[in-house]
């Protein structure tokens, strides 16, 4: 087993879920709430990296962070071939998936339990905290793992981008590469293994995630008419 | 101090444009009109949950929203209007329990699930607290949203179609809750409502909604024994309306000339050749016996028809009857009189009309007239729209 890939994956894949909660989260809430021309451009852009090729993705994350981009030249960012520029490639392959997830979930929640709500006299935030997000958070946490997941298996734009510096740069999906390269296939076998049960897992946990069938009420109203206590005052 | 609710506002919404003008006191305002007619979108407006285009809304001296010309515009957000909204869908969040529910509002204050309890144990549902709103029954959950919206102290409450989606029994209960409630809080409380019967199980002053106006608002019987139109007429489905010529204006009585038949009516000051619009009360049309003797008070407007249809009801019948010019007219009998006549399809039949039974609502005009100046013992917070 290849210990610091491992470590090193599990520290990509962190970081770069953390930073799909927060972006994700932010891209989804003002698709849900704001209306612009040009919208559905922006969305299918945002999903673009669902479906294109991994060196594609590889490809522009090399334009945008190698020498002459505006990020290199005016703001000193330098992660090419560092590990933090794996984190980019897991971000951008993940962050469709929590997109797509946290925004139908935003979008399903009643706007009516919102305009209750701000009757009731709450502020926009506290709505947001007590009502929209606790409705939607199954469908946030179901986007936010497969993001996860995803950032975990990311292999072709890392390759690309971060290298396969062994202890440095390079992941478990690299390493595997590596081992098979190299025809290290117990190494291989082990991480293959490793890799298969944590995405089961995290898919299981997803469905899990899936609402229960909606319960019976309770009491029908001519129940309700039964025990209810007569009218006082 | 009484409250008053003072709401002046105009808003285009696609094809429609809200023009709405109303008053309310301590007092249940029904607001009744066929659907799209723009009720939820003026309690929208008054909740802050929808800003007009202009106009003005105050509640007493605070300002909800104000956009005219030459002043400040002010739209207070929703959250600081404390405005009571009972939706139709409950609106209970699914996630809390109907305690929760309660106390959400009540947030950061010292013994908010004290009161909370309290206030579902106004709504007889203390023995429910614990449960999720899912748990609950329609009428229960409209329970909880009375109540939650009651624990923000709101001096006005808004009723959107709240219980249409209830049994009528359950509604009927519901009622007699938000009548002591309005009267025990002296709340301001706006109902709109689609339904007749509602209407009048609650309201004590009744606007008759089309079209983004208000064609017609005033105490609910009122407004039923005068409409201000044809329009309102339409809306509240008040059957045999129809438009007259006057032939003849005595002190005794009005000759109105309906298509060709002439109909003695109870005297108007209209000058002859005026036009009108009138209804025949249903209720107050006699069928005539062949063989028996016409009492005095029937002896008037006597017409000849052919019965098109009977349909029978628990209480009452009702029968169309097509007069000879053409017209048709509906009458409305206890479902116990008139066992001997033959009342099928196709057969004569007599009517007898008294005098009184043919209300004569107003000249007819094309432009919006103003509706008959009620009693003026009612306090006059009524306000009729002014059109321009």
């Amino acid at each position: 087993m290849n210990w610091p890939a491992f470590l090193l994956s599990l520290q990509v894949t962190a970081i770069a879920t953390g930073a799909i909660l927060v972006i994700g989260l932010a891209i989804a809430l003002v698709l849900t709430r704001v209306r612009f021309p040009g919208q559905i451009v922006v969305e299918t852009i945002i999903l673009l990296p669902l479906v294109l090729p991994p060196s594609v993705i590889g490809y522009y994350l090399l334009l945008a962070l190698g020498r002459g981009s505006p990020l290199v030249e005016w703001f000193q960012i330098r992660v090419l071939f560092t590990w933090p520029a794996a984190v980019i490639a897991s971000v951008v392959v993940g962050l469709p998936l929590m997109i797509q997830s946290s925004r139908a979930a935003l979008a399903n929640v009643d706007p009516v339990l919102e305009n209750a709500a701000r009757t009731l006299g709450s502020s926009e935030l506290r709505i947001f905290w007590r009502i929209t997000l606790p409705l939607a958070r199954r469908g946030i946490l179901a986007g936010l793992i497969l993001g996860g997941a995803r950032a975990l298996g990311e292999f072709g734009a890392t390759l690309m981008i971060s290298g396969n510096i062994p202890g440095r740069t390079q992941t478990l999906p690299v390493a595997i590469y590596d081992a098979v390269q190299a025809q290290r296939y117990a190494d291989a076998n082990l991480m293959v293994l490793v890799m298969t049960g944590l995405a089961f897992a995290g898919l299981l946990w997803v469905r899990q995630l899936e609402p229960p069938p909606q319960r019976y009420r309770a009491e029908s109203q001519a129940e309700e008419l039964r025990d209810d206590v007569p009218a006082t005052r | 101090m009484t409250s008053r609710l003072h709401v002046e506002i105009e808003k285009r919404l696609g094809s429609l444009t809200l023009q709405i003008q109303l008053t309310v006191g301590a007092e249940i305002l029904v607001l009744f009109g066929p659907s799209g007619a723009g009720k939820t979108q003026t309690l929208q407006a008054i909740a802050g949950l929808m800003t007009p285009d202009r106009g003005r809304i105050t509640l007493d001296e605070r300002v909800f929203f104000r956009r005219e010309p030459g002043v400040r515009t002010v739209n207070l957000p929703a959250r600081k209007r404390r405005i009571g909204y009972v939706f139709q869908q409950y609106a209970l969040f699914p996630h809390m329990t109907a305690l929760a529910n309660v106390a959400y509002p009540l947030a950061g204050q010292r013994n908010a699930h004290a009161r909370a309890m309290e206030l579902l144990d106004r709504m007889r549902l203390a023995h429910l607290a614990h449960r999720m709103p899912q748990e609950l029954s329609g009428g229960q959950q409209q329970r909880v949203a009375i109540a939650r919206a009651l624990a923000a102290e709101p001096r006005v409450f808004l009723f959107d179609e709240s219980f249409s989606a209830l049994d009528r029994a359950i509604r009927e209960r519901l009622h007699d809750d938000i009548r002591a409630l309005q009267a025990e809080e002296q709340l301001i409380v706006l109902y709109v409502t689609h339904n007749l019967d509602d209407a009048f199980a609650i309201g004590q002053r009744l606007a008759v909604v089309r079209d983004g106006r208000i064609e017609q608002i005033g105490q609910l019987d009122d407004v039923f024994t005068r409409p201000a139109n044809r329009r309102v007429l339409d809306i509240l489905g008040i059957p045999n309306a129809l438009s007259a010529r006057v032939v003849e204006s005595s002190p005794a009585q009005l000759l109105l000339d309906w298509d060709g038949l002439l109909l003695a009516a109870p005297p108007l000051d209209l000058m002859p050749g005026a036009e009108v619009t009138a209804y025949i009360r249903p209720e107050d049309i006699r069928l005539i016996y062949p063989d028996r003797p016409l009492s005095r008070v029937v002896g008037q407007n006597h017409l000849d028809g052919v019965v098109v249809e009977r349909r029978a009801g628990r209480h009452v019948h009702h029968l169309r009857v097509q007069i000879r010019g053409g017209q048709l007219i509906e009458v409305v009998y206890a479902a116990s009189a008139y066992a001997t006549l033959p009342l099928r399809p196709g057969a004569p039949v007599q009517l007898a009309l008294r005098k009184e039974s043919i209300v004569v609502i107003a000249p007819r005009q094309d432009a919006h007239p103003t509706a008959p100046n009620l009693a003026p013992s009612t306090e006059s917070l009524i306000k009729n729209t002014e059109h321009s």
